[in-house]
């Protein structure tokens, strides 16, 4: 073989690859620069800048990078390429292998070309078959009634009925594998459904969650609103839509980094320990005087779970999770001596902690869950009750309970139960697990009733007839609140411990080493059957 | 700045004063609620310039309370 020949042999292939290359290029431009540029004007990043803030450095692998709506000219030359509007691909963050995908806003809003859907619908079933965590970053629009810009009349309509529906492979992912999901702009119809079929979502100030926007629902309902009117965050983190806010893009992208640190890479795993950050006897003085004596008086839950997990160099490890959503009851992600645990504690600024219909649909999420994903549970309890009323009546609290309770009282994975004040009525059933580690505060109460409630309707009558209606009261009261003392139970070993609150940290350190030490079963995906 | 109360419940206690100044978690005033004093906070420093309630209303979730200056 002569020299002269080697151009020769590797000519035929040249203006393909160099073909590759033009369409890559083309791809990388997105919407084109206006776009990309009107889109920055509005403080955001595109598609590509968000995966890239996502993922470690140089870490992401397209999928379809070639995808898009190509236009040739009459001697078959490509001239134009308007890339696929769905971005995805591999890649890693903190080292462990993810998915990530999301809507280009710049090439039609976001709304799917046909390409774009099709990467869309791809990325579910990916996640699926190699079986890493999930994250999408949306901004788009659903479908529009135009359809996904095909030329309609050389088309077939409508997908085969043969073909799977694409909200299976959604459906499966959250008893598979963990889902993330940002809401970085305005999202609506599909790109929402698939924004909240995840279990952990976070949403930017400026963003949007809408099944319709503005001018339908102003045509259909007569509402005008503005989108963040109809589905901004101050919506949906009180719907419970939206996990919680974030500050800015960075911030969101930092959120899901950490809720992916607590979570193994899908069912078949168990979550891994890092190397403790904290002293496992570390004790908080305070932990001894911040529930008050006067049952009148609040005191903070949050800075009781924090107290007790690990800290570490950014401060607490507790991670929480729809803060704004059923607010009477906190839930979130901590680590114990470096193991991951799921957290629930009842926040007695809201309605006294009362379960309403929106924390127990809170509480049963978040135990399935980390049953899901095989997150022991640590409940912080100071649980009235059911809340009472109206308002909670016509929102149907009794069954959202009462399947909350299920959800509990179904779990498989390891429960420990720090009761720190109130225990009482049905809801109580909620905070403690199947065979649950019991500890109890001395400021710990349990009964069918609070005294508050229950002294007044019991012994009304006693009461009504006593020359001082008020101290008969309250002496009923205090006889009432003594008899929910602790210690009896503790006589009769109804709790394994009743502590000192600052040994609370220690005494479920050494729990949860047992517990974990005396798991045999392989982790498999968790699936329940019907709740009331 | 507006502030509405995030519960139900009747207002227990005001605390704050119109035009008195307040830091950041000062107390601006308590409502009782299921039995309990739950106060409501200055989310961030500034001047009480007008309170909407009055001790004794009965208040709903999301009601406004209270306007401060910041």
């Amino acid at each position: 073989m002569s020299e002269k020949n080697q151009p020769e042999e590797h000519a035929p292939w040249e203006k393909e690859i160099d073909e590759i290359h033009t369409r890559r290029k083309l791809a990388k431009q997105q919407g084109g620069k206006a776009a990309v540029d009107k889109h920055h004007e509005k403080g955001r990043l595109t598609i590509r800048e968000r995966i890239d803030t996502l993922l470690d450095t140089k870490s992401f692998q397209e999928i379809g990078e070639g995808a898009g709506v190509p236009e040739y000219d009459d001697n078959g030359k490509l001239k134009d390429f308007q890339p696929a509007n769905f971005i995805l691909g591999f890649g890693q963050i903190e080292g462990r292998k993810v998915i990530v995908g999301g809507e280009d806003f710049t090439v039609r809003g976001g709304s799917p070309n046909p390409a774009g859907l099709r990467k869309s619908v791809y990325t579910e079933q990916l996640a699926l078959k190699y079986k890493v965590p999930l994250i999408r970053l949306h901004e788009g629009g659903g479908g529009s009634v135009g359809g996904t810009g095909n030329d309609k009349a050389r088309r077939p309509l409508g997908d085969p009925v043969f073909s799977e529906s694409r909200f299976v492979p959604l459906a499966e992912t959250l008893s598979s594998i963990p889902v993330a999901t940002a809401a970085l702009g305005p999202v609506a119809g599909l790109p929402a459904a698939r924004l909240v079929a995840s279990h952990f979502s976070v949403m930017t100030p400026n963003a949007a969650v809408l099944i319709a926007g503005p001018q339908v629902v102003k045509r259909a309902t007569g509402h005008d609103m503005t989108k963040e009117e109809l589905g901004g965050p101050q919506v949906h983190l009180a719907s419970g839509a939206i996990d919680n806010l974030a500050e800015d893009e960075a911030d969101a992208m930092n959120q899901i980094t950490r809720f992916l640190s607590y979570v193994p890479d899908n069912a078949w795993s168990f979550p891994k320990a890092i190397a403790p950050t904290d002293k496992i006897d570390r004790c908080e003085d305070a932990l001894a005087s911040i529930v008050p004596t006067s049952r009148r008086q609040p005191f903070q839950m949050r800075k009781i779970i924090e107290m007790v997990v690990d800290q570490n160099e950014q401060g607490s490890s507790f991670f929480e999770m729809s803060r704004k959503y059923g607010p009477s009851l906190i839930t979130g992600l901590a680590r114990l001596n470096g193991e991951s645990v799921g957290v629930i504690g009842n926040d007695c600024l809201y309605y006294a902690g009362a379960m309403t219909a929106a924390a127990a649909q809170k509480m049963r999420r978040f135990v399935d869950f980390c049953n899901s994903f095989h997150l022991p549970i640590i409940s912080f309890v100071d649980e009235p009750g059911f809340m009472i009323g109206p308002d909670s009546e016509a929102a149907g609290t009794i069954r959202h309970g009462t399947a909350a309770i299920s959800a509990v009282l179904q779990s498989r994975v390891p429960w420990a139960c720090v009761q720190v004040l109130k225990a009482f009525g049905v809801a109580a059933q909620a905070h403690f697990g199947p065979d649950a580690y019991m500890l109890n505060w001395p400021s710990a109460a349990s009964g069918a009733l609070p005294v508050e409630g229950g002294v007044a309707v019991a012994f009304g009558r006693e009461i009504a007839a006593a020359e001082d209606p008020a101290a008969k009261q309250k002496q009923l009261e205090d006889m009432l609140a003594a008899s929910q003392s602790p210690f009896p139970r503790a006589e009769g070993l109804s709790v394994h411990e009743l502590i000192d609150p600052r040994e609370t940290r220690p005494k479920l350190i050494h729990w949860l080493q047992l517990a974990l030490n005396a798991r045999t079963d392989a982790p498999t995906p968790y699936l329940t059957g019907m709740r009331p | 700045m507006q502030i509405k109360s995030e519960i139900a419940g009747s207002v227990w206690k005001i605390i704050a004063s119109e035009g008195a100044t307040v830091a950041a978690d000062d107390v601006i005033m308590i409502l009782e609620s299921m039995k309990m004093e739950i106060p409501i906070t200055a989310p961030k420093a500034g001047s009480c310039e007008k309170l909407h309630v009055s001790e004794g209303d009965m208040i709903g979730e999301g009601q406004l309370v209270a306007t401060l200056k910041i």
